[in-house]
């Protein structure tokens, strides 16, 4: 629990972690003007023109990215202590290297559900305020059905943030781990497009930011419940494992 | 109690230490001296069990350092003191050290006093000069009061005042009774320092000794000047002294000053000059360790 303490602590205490989350404050007051925007649209429309409108929930726009943010915020929580030494301090001060690893995940992990799940609850209800008492599609779904989503929501932020830790912990370099952090999240999605069908939608489906909606069975099509929960945890095992590997094995 | 037994650490084909074995015990400075890149960092860093050894052990008390709890009470290290974040203050950079061991806020506040940092406890550790990171490192070492001490290179980056405040705190920490290790790759810092030392070259042991052992070590020899070279040089040999010729001088070795005019004055021989003559410490350090020099530069430099 001590270490468990010092984690947290050692988060709470960098700036870079308040900059993240004013980060993701920001890109939720952006999604807020976005939803505002599209709302005074619809009111100014045609009916014709309104029935293609999207939905004005800035879930879609402010989640991903306060998903990316807990993905930097998990590789730093690693690569700042190896950029500058600190590490050899820490690992000094707690030979038991599984016991720090641990601990980070339980920091990182805990921190980002329940960060990304106020972020995704907070970005409903922003939707929900903003576009009021008006139909579909611009209205945003009944809470009671967005809730599964918003909530896997939460736990793929915490999936992306434990696969930044586990990269950080492999790469030792903040670089290392946001490129292969982007790659996963945003290239790999973008690329896979490309490919013949059927490849393209299975490869889509087990990308990083597709994952939360197959696993809380709002998008339907490719990958069950059970699947999308089976493919994240996959996602953890790995990087968290290959991070753990590293961190045990190679001097500090 | 520090017990390194046969350490090697081997780098792809680069053995950093070589089959290394020295113990440091309490109560006394111990000096840990070699050229840069001898493998002094290496080795602390094996203390410290953050560099597995290829083969051998390095114990503290008697343990490999893996085995301890709460090892900050036990063993305290500084071993570089820019790795911080820089981004924290110097109290929240102790403090998040200090809670991973269970130690409070308040023995952090006592450390920081003792260290003459309590005035920039709220400083970020980024804006603190060099020579005040040192303190921090060294308060973050004793964060736990422990009886076993480690500092690399303590004084590079100090200023004058805190070479000496550096000094008297490992004469004081050793006077209670601790075990203190401290590397350097300058003799004459050893010199006023430590009690004891090790100098190890290329990853090898050169020499374990005390600072008095070595300096008689390296009492070199006397030279003599006398109209009767080849009387005298009799006379010294028959004694039993290695005598050599050099540019009208007797170089003596093997026979303290003293007896060499005794036995002048013995046998009726005029002596005009009696010098005893000892290497520097520095330079019987050099001596020591100029076949392990790992980056060596033109002759011209010396």
């Amino acid at each position: 629990m001590d270490v468990v303490a010092s984690e947290w602590l050692k988060v709470r205490t960098v700036r870079s972690t308040w900059y993240l989350l004013l980060g993701v404050v920001g890109v939720l007051a952006v999604g807020t003007v976005v939803s505002i925007l599209m709302t005074a649209e619809w009111d100014r429309s045609t009916p014709e023109i309104r029935a293609a409108f999207a939905s004005a929930d800035p879930t879609v726009f402010v989640v991903p990215f306060a998903q990316f943010a807990f993905g930097v915020l998990g590789a730093l929580v690693a690569t700042s202590e190896y950029t500058n030494g600190m590490i050899r301090t820490v690992l000094a001060g707690v030979p038991r290297r599984l016991v720090v690893m641990a601990s980070k995940t339980v920091v990182v992990g805990v921190g980002s559900l329940v960060l990304g799940t106020v972020v995704s609850l907070l970005s409903y209800g922003v939707g929900a305020v903003v576009t009021g008492d008006r139909p579909a599609p611009i209205a945003v779904e009944p809470f009671a059905e967005a809730l599964p989503s918003l909530l896997a929501n939460g736990v793929g932020s915490a999936v992306i943030a434990l696969v930044g830790l586990g990269f950080g912990l492999l790469t030792r370099s903040t670089a290392g781990a946001l490129v292969t952090l982007c790659v996963l999240m945003f290239v790999i999605p973008i690329v896979a497009v490309l490919l013949p069908a059927p490849w393209n939608n299975r490869v889509v489906s087990v990308t990083l930011l597709y994952l939360p909606s197959q696993f809380s069975g709002a998008l339907t099509g490719q990958l069950s419940q059970a699947e999308a929960f089976t493919v994240m945890l996959v996602y953890l095992v790995v990087a968290l494992g290959a991070g753990a590997v590293v961190l045990v094995r190679r001097d500090a | 109690m520090i017990e390194v037994r046969e350490l090697t650490k081997r780098y792809g084909a680069v053995r950093a230490v070589d089959g290394l074995s020295f113990e440091v015990k309490p109560g006394y400075v111990a000096g840990f001296l070699g050229p840069n890149g001898a493998g002094k960092s290496t080795t602390m860093r094996a203390v410290l069990g953050l560099d597995a050894p290829t083969s051998g052990a390095a114990l503290v008390n008697g343990r490999r350092y893996a085995e301890i709890r709460r090892p900050m009470f036990e063993v305290g290290a500084l071993l570089d003191a820019n790795a911080v974040h820089g981004g924290r203050t110097a109290v929240n950079h102790l403090r998040c050290l200090a809670r991973s061991n269970g130690i409070g806020v308040k023995r952090v506040a006592e450390v920081l006093e003792q260290v003459g940092l309590a005035g920039a406890a709220h400083r970020r550790v980024g804006a603190l000069s060099l020579g005040m990171k040192q303190r921090l490192g060294v308060a973050a070492a004793l964060l736990g009061d422990p009886g076993v001490l480690l500092f690399d290179e303590p004084v590079n980056g100090l200023d004058p005042e805190g070479i000496r405040w550096i000094r008297g705190l490992m004469r004081g920490l050793a006077a209670e009774g601790r075990t203190v290790l401290v590397s350097s790759h300058l003799m004459s810092e050893m010199a006023v320092t430590a009690d004891r030392i090790v100098v190890i070259g290329r990853g090898r042991l050169i020499l374990e000794s005390s600072m008095r052992e070595l300096a008689d070590r390296f009492k070199r020899d006397v030279l003599v000047r006398t109209p009767d070279v080849a009387g005298l040089r009799r006379v010294l040999e028959a004694a039993g002294a290695a005598v050599v010729v050099d540019d009208g001088a007797l170089v003596v070795r093997a026979l303290e000053a003293g007896d060499i005019a005794d036995l002048a004055a013995r046998h009726g021989i005029a002596v005009h000059e009696l010098t005893p003559r000892s290497a520097t410490l520095e330079d019987a350090y050099l001596e020591l360790t100029e076949d392990s020099v790992e980056f060596r530069t033109s002759e011209v430099a010396r």
